[in-house]
């Protein structure tokens, strides 16, 4: 090619960065500035006071609220990985690879399926008066309350992020080299050795990717902490929430959702320094 | 797995053919006329075909709703939409003056609405008028006390606001998720009576918040008007403080054992007015529609709403619905000199229009509740 | 078949029923007479089907919905096509930035993009609009459709452009000719699974659709609102709505596996 400009990878390279530029990049930056405006009878100015982040920041409410969402998260993120693990391990050994595909098939349907419905749907199972009462009430066990709890909220961040994990964890599962591990069962390893020294490690990426998508799911999910975890107490999406309801604190809103973003940010770094970082 | 999951799935194509089918002549019928589209912000339940179906058909109409729950919820959708979007703003009347001061609303003439006709008590609510300029024409009102399962607390259990810590509903007592109405009641728990429940000093406040921490082990939830209903019917629920008639009268149609009381200490009145959103270019309808639900069709709608019930504050509803429904007449006390009757409990001194903060920002009450939210 | 087969079977089970028992629930209360959803079930009724679909806004709110995910689809599946030609074609100097501006959407709470859209929108006076939607549907939707469309050209000879352009063609006529019919499949795909995301996609729309309301946000109404099993029968059809596009799109993929 001589060095006239040549307009054709340029056509394939500019949409997404004038499109993510406009309406991504540009939204967030939007929400950093507005962090620092005032409201006024209900209207927004722009200026530059630290005003918000004070008040934010020293109230205990925030803590208290950052606290739970980043608990519930970590422990929604394990318990997903925990459950998800013994069911990746048997598609990813002990089924043949058309019922693996099927399986990973049916687990991608409902990701994409309204999640909201899915919640609701919840709300009638968990019930008292509900399904799963009325079974457990056959064999004189409850009725339970398991709505408005940290058990309900938990419930409905696996529902959204149970599908996730297994498929991550069974891709990088299937993926661990045979040879590798008949090599180790030839050496004489346990079969607890074999899944703890070989397994594992051979299948920590996506170990480690499925715990971090599913922290970043529940970190923001709104819907389960509200509908079903009763908001008790809130967590930082039903702070946002709340905040904008009331008298258009927008600017006090967004630090709750830049202070989100940086953890999850931190937490996303960490994850993928623990994944690759090592192997040099 | 595959099989079982695909059963269900035809039926459902089946019943969304039917459901297609059903549907076609309204849709045909509703794109041959192309009504005038009226944009309503309104609490959920407002433009409901029960509400309103009969007036768009006479007008030729259409509401278009976007519902909200809470004052300041309302106030923060109208600043974010463009000028003249609502044309129609149902709000609770605590909140008219703000709407007017933030210059959301036109101003309204008198003499289009038969205030002769409204109990004297109603003719002149506080803040909807600036000297004889008039900026909201209240349309219903309801009163807010206990509400409780009668299955778990008696009627004299609930008389009094302490009912919510009564042991028999601890981790069972649901919060309406908006501070007003709660914090009101505990004001009035409290004593602060002279004035208003809503008028109290520094020193008063401080009391309520620490009477209201106090309550956090006996909470079960936060609801939403969904969420409320739903958590009082299956009974995830068996006190609920911040709401009234307005839900469980919905609920004992449904043959729910729940129900409200205007406890000792008092209870508090909501008031729902409407007015005209600045620069709607269709005010001449939406007088119209004012009109109509002020008449007695509308008020003995608005009266049996089905999102919710509300008293009528004008004398010919009262007639209208003791004709139309007696037995809903006298389960709300809407006859004169029953003893129920909200003018009576309004003259006895044992119901406060609830209200803005006066001595204290909104915000400070608003703070207060998301920290009670998270202690 | 050994026990421990047997046992990872009954897990596997196990899992799916957790996973879909929302899904069947729904659907089978969808059809159930009785007003709250109680055990032992009413009988069996389209009440709720008809009561719902009588209602013109729910037509509305379908058909906005209609026009957001189609538009949305369209535009993520080209903006996505065209990142991961990028990708895929050419090295450059921050191609790491530029590849982590294309996927890092999803990572960002929806709460957070709803609010930081309102915002934006509101600016530009789109706050309130399908083309609103359409716009935070797009940036949501463009990382799925990258993602699938590279994963397809990971599977192209990369010389088979090459020989295009050496038999004498353009780099646009080989575009045409070679990799887009061999990536057909995934542009399909891509279109059906951004379709289903935008959707189902409710927090963000919710935010900025004002008066125009869209499938799923006219059910976050309801549950809001007078809660009532229309939502189950709404919620069936977006059910099936949506699984079925995503069917599609991963059958599109898998086609050419059996090829």
């Amino acid at each position: 090619m001589s060095k006239r400009f040549d307009p054709y990878p340029h056509v394939w390279r500019l949409p997404l960065l004038i499109w993510q530029g406009l309406f991504f990049v540009g939204p967030l930056l939007l929400m950093v500035a507005l962090s620092f405006w005032v409201v006024r009878n209900y209207r927004m100015e722009p200026a530059f006071v630290l005003d918000n982040w004070e008040r934010m920041l020293g109230r205990e409410v925030f803590w208290n609220a950052y606290g739970v969402t980043f608990r519930r998260a970590a422990v929604a993120a394990a318990l997903a990985s925990l459950i998800a693990f013994p069911a990746s391990f048997a598609l990813a050994f002990r089924v043949s690879d058309a019922a693996r595909r099927w399986a990973i098939f049916f687990l991608i349907v409902p990701f994409f399926t309204s999640y909201l419905v899915r919640v609701y749907a919840w709300q009638v199972l968990l019930a008292e008066s509900g399904p799963i009462n009325a079974v457990l009430g056959f064999g004189g066990l409850g009725p339970f309350t398991m709505l408005n709890s940290a058990f309900g909220a938990m419930v409905g961040y696996l529902t959204l992020v149970l599908p996730l994990v297994v498929i991550l964890q069974t891709f990088s599962l299937a993926a661990v080299d045979r040879t590798l591990i008949e090599a180790a069962w030839n050496l004489g390893a346990s079969p607890r050795a074999t899944l703890f020294r070989v397994i594992i490690p051979a299948a920590k990426v996506g170990l480690i990717l499925g715990f971090v998508f599913a922290f970043i799911l529940s970190f923001g999910d709104f819907v389960s902490p509200f509908y079903l975890g009763g908001s008790k107490p809130p967590t930082l999406s039903i702070l946002i929430i709340d905040t904008t309801k009331s008298g258009q604190q927008w600017p006090r809103a967004a630090v709750v959702a830049v202070m989100m973003i940086l953890t999850l940010f931190a937490v996303a770094s960490a994850a993928v320094g623990a994944a690759y970082g090592r192997r040099r | 797995m595959s099989k079982s999951s695909f059963a269900p799935t035809r039926r459902g194509l089946l019943a969304g053919a039917a459901g297609a089918a059903l549907a076609a002549p309204m849709l045909n019928r509703a794109w041959a006329q192309a009504p005038v589209e009226i944009n309503m912000l309104a609490w959920y339940g407002h433009a409901e075909p029960d509400m309103v179906s009969e007036f768009e058909a006479e007008n030729n109409v259409k509401f278009v709703p976007k519902y909200y729950a809470g004052g300041d919820n309302m106030l923060a959708l109208i600043s974010q939409s463009p000028p003249g979007t609502y044309d129609i703003i149902l709000s609770d009347a605590e909140f008219v003056q703000q709407l007017n001061a933030a210059g959301y609303i036109e101003e309204m003439d008198p003499s289009l609405f038969p205030f002769d006709d409204f109990w004297p008590e109603y003719q002149k609510f506080p803040g909807h008028w600036t000297g004889d300029q008039l900026w909201s024409v209240m349309v219903r009102f309801g009163l807010l006390g206990v509400s409780y399962n009668t299955d778990a607390l008696t009627r004299e259990e609930a008389m009094s606001y302490n009912a919510y810590w009564n042991p028999k509903v601890t981790g069972k007592v649901g919060h309406f998720d908006w501070h007003l109405p709660n914090l009101g009641q505990m004001s009035l728990l409290m004593g602060n009576r002279d004035p208003s429940p809503f008028d109290i000093s520094e020193e008063a406040w401080e009391a309520v918040k620490e009477k209201t921490l106090s309550l956090k082990p006996q909470v079960g939830g936060y609801f939403d008007y969904g969420g409320t209903f739903a958590a009082l019917k299956n009974g995830e629920m068996l006190a609920m403080a911040g709401i009234g008639d307005w839900i469980t009268g919905v609920l004992q149609k449904d043959g729910a054992p729940v129900a409200s009381v205007i406890p000792e200490e008092g209870g508090i009145q909501w008031t729902e007015s409407y007015s005209i959103g600045k620069g709607s270019q269709k005010q001449d309808l939406v007088v119209k529609f004012i009109q109509y639900m002020l008449s007695p069709r509308g008020q003995v709608r608005s009266i049996q709403m089905a999102a919710y019930p509300g008293l009528s504050p004008t004398k010919s509803g009262w007639k209208a619905i003791q004709e139309a429904n007696p037995a809903e007449a006298e389960r709300s006390g809407l006859i004169e000199g029953h003893e129920q009757s909200p003018i009576k409990l309004l003259a006895e001194k044992r119901i406060f229009f609830r209200d803005i903060p006066r001595q204290q920002s909104l915000e400070d009450w608003n703070e207060f509740w998301s920290d009670y939210k998270t202690a | 078949m050994r026990a421990g087969d047997l046992l990872a079977r009954l897990y596997l089970l196990a899992l799916f029923v957790f996973v879909f028992a929302p899904i069947v629930t729904s659907m089978v209360f969808s059809f159930n007479s009785d007003r709250f959803p109680t055990v032992p079930l009413g009988h069996f009724t389209l009440r709720w089907y008809e009561t719902a679909f009588a209602r013109p806004e729910v037509w509305t709110a379908f058909r906005n919905s209609l026009i957001v995910a189609v538009s949305a689809a369209a535009l993520s599946t080209a903006l996505g096509f065209a990142t991961a030609y990028t990708d895929f074609r050419y090295g450059f100097r921050f191609k790491q930035a530029y590849l982590a501006l294309a996927l890092l959407p999803p990572t960002i709470p929806l709460v957070i993009m709803g609010l930081a859209m309102l915002a934006w929108l509101g600016r530009l006076g789109l706050s309130g609009t399908l083309t609103g939607i359409v716009i935070a549907h797009t940036v949501m939707g463009a990382p799925f459709a990258m993602a699938i469309c590279r994963l397809r050209l990971q599977q192209m000879d990369p010389a088979l452009e090459a020989a295009a352009w050496n038999l004498g063609a353009s780099p646009w006529r080989a575009m045409g000719t070679v990799v887009l019919p061999f990536c057909l499949p995934a542009l399909i795909s891509a279109f059906c699974l951004t379709a289903a995301v935008s959707f189902d996609e409710f927090i963000v729309a919710w935010f900025v659709s004002g008066l125009n309301r869209t499938v799923p946000v006219a059910i976050l109404e309801i549950l809001q609102g007078n809660v009532d099993p229309q939502i189950n029968a709404i919620g069936t059809v977006v059910f099936l709505t949506s699984m079925t596009l995503v069917v599609v799109a991963q059958l599109m993929l898998l086609r050419r596996t059996a090829r």
